[in-house]
C-alpha cells in the first residue's frame, strides 16, 4: 500500500532523510519512532506530497506521490501535528465541509458522522466556532475529519499529543478497529507504549535512516536487549549515535578509509 | 461511494473554499460589529467622508489643470494616462508582494494540498483571494478619481455604468501578472543564477529610471518660458504612459473617449482590455496548478534562501557550534546606562525578532528608499521654487509626508506587538517583569527606533530647503511630538484591540483594530499639519491673527494628547487586567 524507495531529503547541508526505503502492506499498522528531529515529519510530508523528495520516490497504493497526487489524496488521509481548522466554522461546518472535498454526498456524511461524533464525545461541541475549543478537542475534531470518508491510507504524526487517557483510548481502539478492516495505517510517535500495543510493526529513523525494522520481539532481539522496548529504543539509536561518532572520528584519523 | 446522480449534487471544491470562507469573513465582521460598534462607525464615516473629500479634490486638480490656456485638455489626459499607468504599476506590486504571502506562506494552503484538490483549483481560489486581498484599497483611489473626470467633464449617465465594469476588468491583469511573478519568485529564489539576475535588474531598472527622470537646472530666468519649457519638458518625460501595450493605456483611452462621446473608438478600447483579460484570465485559471505546485513544494523544503552559496553554508555550519558570546546588539544595548536586565532581554528580543523578519526589512526598505530618492531631489525643486510661500508650503508637505511615512510604519510594526505578545504570554506577561512595564519597554523602544529615522530626515529635508536654524528646530519639535504621539497611539490601540489568534503580524494589521490605527493616525496627521501650517510664525501666515495661532498650538498639543497619551493610558489599563 506504501511504498518509499531509497528516500533522500536535504534542507540545504542538513539531511533530514537519507536514503529510506520501506514497504508497507495493506491492512498493517506500521508506528515510527525516533528522537527529535530524526526525520519523522519530513518522511511523512513526503509521503503526503507536501514536499517534494530530493531523490527517490514515494508511492501510496500503487499511484506515485508525485505523479498522480489526485489518486493518492484520494485514497489517504493525514493528520498533522499542528493541524489545520477553519476558526471561525463549527466543527459540524468543518466537519461537511471536509466530507464534501472528499466528495461524499449527504447520506454519507450523516451515516459516518453518526457512529464517530459520539465516539469521540464531540456532540456537545459541534455548534461551537472552532476557535473556543481547547487544543485536545481540535485534536479529535481533526482525527474524525480525516476518518469520515474511509481512507484506504491513513497516516498521523503524533495524534496522542494533547490527547486525554480516555481519548487516547478511544483513538487506539479505532484506529485497531479501521485496521483490522484493511485500512492501512502510519503513525509516528514518541509514545513507546502506543506503538508496541498497536502497531504490527515498528521502525525506528534516527538521523534521517531507518536504522531497525520489525516487531518489537525481533527489535529486541536486533538490540540485544530484551525486556522493555523502552531499552531497545534507547540501546538501538545510541548505537547508532556510536557508529556516526566512531565513523567521523576515523575519518580524521584516516581519511582513506570509507565505511558504508 | 455513493452513485453518481446523487455525487453530482455535492459542490465543486472551488464553490466549497469560496462558501467556507465567505462564511468565516461574514463571521469575523460580526464579531467584530458586536464588540465595537464605534469601530465599525467610525470606519463607515471615515470611507464616506473620505470619498467625497477625494472626490472633489481631484475635481479642483482637474479643473485647475483643465483652465490652462490652450494646454487644458492636454494635460488632463497626460494626467489620465498617469495616474492610470503608476496605479497599474501599483497593482502588480502589490499583488506580487501580497500573492506571495497568501500563495506560500499560508496554513490553509499546507491543508488543502493534502486534500483531494487538484493544485489548479486551490490555486483558483487562493488567486481570488489575493487579488481581493492586494487591490480593494485600490479601489478607494480609482472609484473618486473616475467620478470626479465624469464630472468634470459632464460625461453621460452611462459612463458611470461602463466605469465599474472598467474597473474590474483593469484589476484582473496586474492579478494574474502578479501572482505568476509571484510563482517564478517562490519557485527560484534560492537559485544563485535567479538571485544574481534580480540584483542585476533591479539595479538596472535604478540607474535606467534615475537617467531618464535626471532633473536639468534651468539658466533660463524667465518666469513665461520657464513655465512652457517645463511643461514642455514633463509633458516629453510623461509620454511613457501612452504607450499602446500598457493595459492602463486601454483602460485611459476607453474612459477618455467614452466621455468624449467616441463610442466606437471606446468600445475598441473596452475590447482590446476584454480580450486581454480573457486570454490571461483564462490561462490562469487553467494552466497555473503545476507551476503552483512545485513552488510551494519549493518553499516548504527551503532552508535558506541564501542556502546555495558556500560562504553561506560555511557561516551557518560556523555558528552551529554554540559558545556564548554577546552580538552586537547586546553589546550595544549594554552601553545604555541605567536598564533594567529584565528590560534589557525584551529589548533585546524585539530587536532581534525584527532584524529576523526579512519580509519586514523589505517592506520598510522599500519606503526608506522612497522617501530617501524624494528628499534628495528636494534640492533640484527648491531652485525652481522664489516664492518663500511656496517653499513654506514644501516644508510643512515635508512633514506631512514624513510623518504619514512613519503612521505607516506604526501600525505595521508597532500595532501588531501586543498581540504577538499575547499570543506568547505565558513567557513574557508571566515573568516577574510584568505586562504593564512590558508595554512600557515597547513604546519606549519604538519611539527611539522612529526618532532615529524622522529627525535626521526632517533635518536633512528642511537643509533641502535651506531653512534657517530656528525654523529647523521648530521642525524637529513638531516631529519629536508627533512621533510620540503616532507610536503611543499604535501602542495603545493594540492593546486595546488584540488578535491572539494570529501570528503574522500582517493579518494582524489587516484586522479591524489595525485599519482603525491607520485611520485615526492619518487624521491626525492632517489635523495636526493643517494646524501647524496656519499658526505658521513665518512663511506669509501674517494674514491669521496671533491669538488664532496660539489656538492652533493649543490645538495641536489636545490632539496629540487625545490621539496619543489617552488611548497609551487606556490601553495600560486594559493590559493591567489582561485576562488571557
Ligand atoms: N523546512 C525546513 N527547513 C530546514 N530544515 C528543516 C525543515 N523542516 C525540517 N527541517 C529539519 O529536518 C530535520 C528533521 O525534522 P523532522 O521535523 O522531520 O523531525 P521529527 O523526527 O519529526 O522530529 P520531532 O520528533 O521533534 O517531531 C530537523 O533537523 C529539522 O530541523
Ligand atoms: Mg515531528
Amino acid at each position: 500500500m506504501i511504498e518509499l524507495k531509497n528516500l533522500v531529503k536535504h534542507f540545504g547541508d542538513l539531511v533530514a532523510v537519507n536514503d529510506l526505503s520501506l514497504t508497507i502492506g495493506r491492512g498493517e499498522f506500521f508506528a515510527v519512532l525516533g528522537p527529535n528531529a530524526a526525520g519523522k515529519t519530513t518522511t511523512i510530508k513526503i509521503l503526503t506530497g507536501l514536499i517534494k523528495p530530493t531523490s527517490g520516490s514515494a508511492s501510496v497504493c500503487g499511484f506515485d506521490v508525485q505523479e498522480q497526487p489526485l489518486e493518492v489524496r484520494r485514497r489517504l488521509s493525514y493528520v498533522p501535528d499542528f493541524p489545520f481548522l477553519y476558526d471561525k466554522l463549527t466543527p459540524w461546518e468543518f466537519l461537511r465541509f471536509t466530507g464534501q472535498l472528499f466528495r461524499m454526498d449527504e447520506e454519507a456524511i450523516q451515516r459516518s458522522t453518526r457512529e464517530l461524533i459520539p465516539r469521540f464525545n464531540l456532540e456537545s461541541y459541534l455548534r461551537q466556532p472552532i476557535e473556543s475549543l481547547s487544543h485536545g478537542t481540535r485534536q479529535r475534531i481533526a482525527i474524525v475529519s480525516a476518518l469520515m470518508h474511509d481512507p484506504e491510507v491513513f497516516v498521523l504524526d503524533e495524534p496522542m499529543v494533547g490527547l486525554d487517557p480516555h481519548h487516547t483510548r478511544v483513538v487506539k481502539d479505532v484506529l485497531k478497529e479501521r485496521s483490522l478492516r484493511g485500512m492501512t495505517i502510519f503513525l509516528s510517535t514518541h509514545q513507546l507504549s502506543i506503538a508496541e500495543e498497536m502497531a504490527d510493526r515498528i521502525g525506528i529513523i534516527h538521523h534521517g535512516r531507518l536504522i531497525a525494522v520489525g516487531t518489537g520481539e525481533q527489535l529486541r532481539q536486533q538490540s540485544g536487549t530484551d525486556g522493555a522496548l523502552e531499552k531497545s529504543f534507547l540501546s538501538l539509536t545510541a548505537q547508532e549515535a556510536n557508529f556516526v561518532e566512531e565513523k567521523a572520528a576515523l575519518k580524521d584519523r584516516a581519511p582513506e578509509i570509507t565505511i558504508a | 461511494m455513493s452513485s453518481a446522480a446523487s455525487t453530482a449534487k455535492i459542490p465543486s471544491p472551488l464553490r466549497l473554499l469560496l462558501q467556507v470562507n465567505l462564511l468565516q469573513m461574514w463571521r469575523k465582521f460580526r464579531t467584530a460589529n458586536d464588540q465595537s460598534s464605534l469601530l465599525v462607525g467610525t470606519l463607515i464615516v471615515f470611507l464616506t467622508g473620505y470619498t467625497v473629500l477625494a472626490s472633489a479634490l481631484f475635481y479642483r486638480a482637474l479643473h485647475f489643470a483643465g483652465r490652462f490656456p490652450g494646454l487644458g485638455e492636454m494635460l488632463i489626459e497626460r494626467m489620465i494616462y498617469l495616474l492610470f499607468s503608476f496605479l497599474f504599476l501599483l497593482l502588480l506590486f502589490s499583488n506580487v508582494v501580497i500573492g506571495y504571502t497568501n500563495l506560500f506562506r499560508n496554513k490553509e494552503t499546507a491543508f488543502l494540498i493534502t486534500l483531494p484538490i487538484s493544485a489548479q483549483d486551490i490555486f483558483r481560489w487562493k488567486f481570488l483571494e489575493s487579488t481581493l486581498l492586494a487591490s480593494w484599497a485600490f479601489l478607494l483611489l480609482i472609484a473618486p478619481l473616475l467620478g470626479a473626470y465624469g464630472l468634470e467633464q459632464g460625461a453621460p449617465w452611462h459612463f458611470y455604468l461602463l466605469a465599474p465594469v472598467l474597473i474590474a476588468l483593469f484589476i484582473v491583469l496586474p492579478a494574474v501578472f502578479g501572482c505568476w511573478i509571484a510563482i517564478t519568485i517562490a519557485r527560484h529564489l534560492d537559485r544563485r543564477l535567479f538571485q544574481l539576475l534580480a540584483v542585476f535588474v533591479v539595479l538596472l531598472a535604478f540607474l535606467g529610471l534615475r537617467a531618464y527622470w535626471k532633473p536639468e537646472v534651468l539658466d533660463d530666468e524667465n518666469m513665461e518660458s520657464r513655465v512652457i519649457s517645463v511643461l514642455d519638458r514633463l509633458l516629453t518625460k510623461t509620454r511613457f504612459s501612452q504607450f499602446p501595450f500598457l493595459p492602463s493605456y486601454w483602460l485611459s483611452s476607453g474612459v477618455l473617449h467614452w466621455v468624449e462621446g467616441a463610442l466606437s473608438a471606446a468600445i475598441f478600447f473596452v475590447l482590446v482590455l476584454l480580450s486581454n483579460v480573457a486570454f490571461f484570465g483564462l490561462l490562469g485559471f487553467t494552466g497555473t496548478g503545476r507551476f503552483f505546485y512545485s513552488a510551494i513544494s519549493a518553499t516548504h523544503s527551503r532552508s535558506h534562501v541564501l542556502a546555495q552559496w558556500k560562504w553561506f553554508r560555511n557561516w551557518t555550519s560556523r555558528r552551529r557550534q554554540f559558545h556564548y558570546r554577546a552580538g552586537p546588539m547586546e553589546w550595544f544595548l549594554g552601553l545604555v546606562p541605567r536598564l533594567e536586565p529584565d528590560t534589557r532581554a525584551v529589548l533585546l528580543k524585539d530587536m532581534r525578532v525584527f532584524w529576523r523578519d526579512t519580509a519586514q526589512w523589505g517592506q520598510t526598505l522599500v519606503l526608506f528608499a522612497l522617501i530617501a530618492v524624494y528628499v534628495s531631489n528636494l534640492r533640484h525643486f527648491t531652485q525652481q521654487l522664489a516664492n518663500p510661500f511656496w517653499v513654506h508650503l514644501c516644508s510643512y508637505m515635508n512633514l506631512a509626508a514624513c510623518s504619514l511615512n512613519l503612521a505607516t510604519l506604526t501600525t505595521r510594526f508597532v500595532f501588531p506587538q501586543f498581540s504577538l505578545e499575547g499570543k506568547r504570554l505565558w513567557i513574557v506577561g508571566l515573568a516577574p517583569l510584568g505586562l504593564v512595564r512590558v508595554v512600557r519597554v515597547k513604546l519606549m523602544l519604538a519611539v527611539v527606533a522612529s526618532l532615529i529615522v524622522t529627525l535626521p530626515l526632517i533635518w536633512f529635508s528642511c537643509h533641502m530647503l535651506k531653512l534657517p536654524l530656528e525654523q529647523k528646530i521648530y521642525f524637529a519639535g513638531a516631529v519629536i511630538v508627533m512621533t510620540f504621539t503616532l507610536n503611543s497611539l499604535a501602542i495603545g490601540l493594540g492593546a486595546l484591540y488584540p488578535n491572539l489568534k494570529e501570528d503574522q503580524p500582517s493579518k494582524i494589521v489587516t484586522g479591524f483594530g489595525g485599519t482603525f490605527c491607520l485611520v485615526l493616525s492619518f487624521l491626525y496627521i492632517v489635523g495636526s499639519v493643517l494646524l501647524l501650517a496656519f499658526s505658521s510664525p513665518w512663511g506669509g501666515m501674517d494674514f491669521v491673527s496671533p491669538n488664532f495661532k496660539v489656538l492652533g498650538w493649543v490645538g495641536f498639543a489636545g490632539l496629540s494628547v487625545a490621539l496619543g497619551w489617552l488611548p497609551y493610558r487606556w490601553g495600560l489599563r486594559r493590559v493591567a487586567t489582561f485576562e488571557h
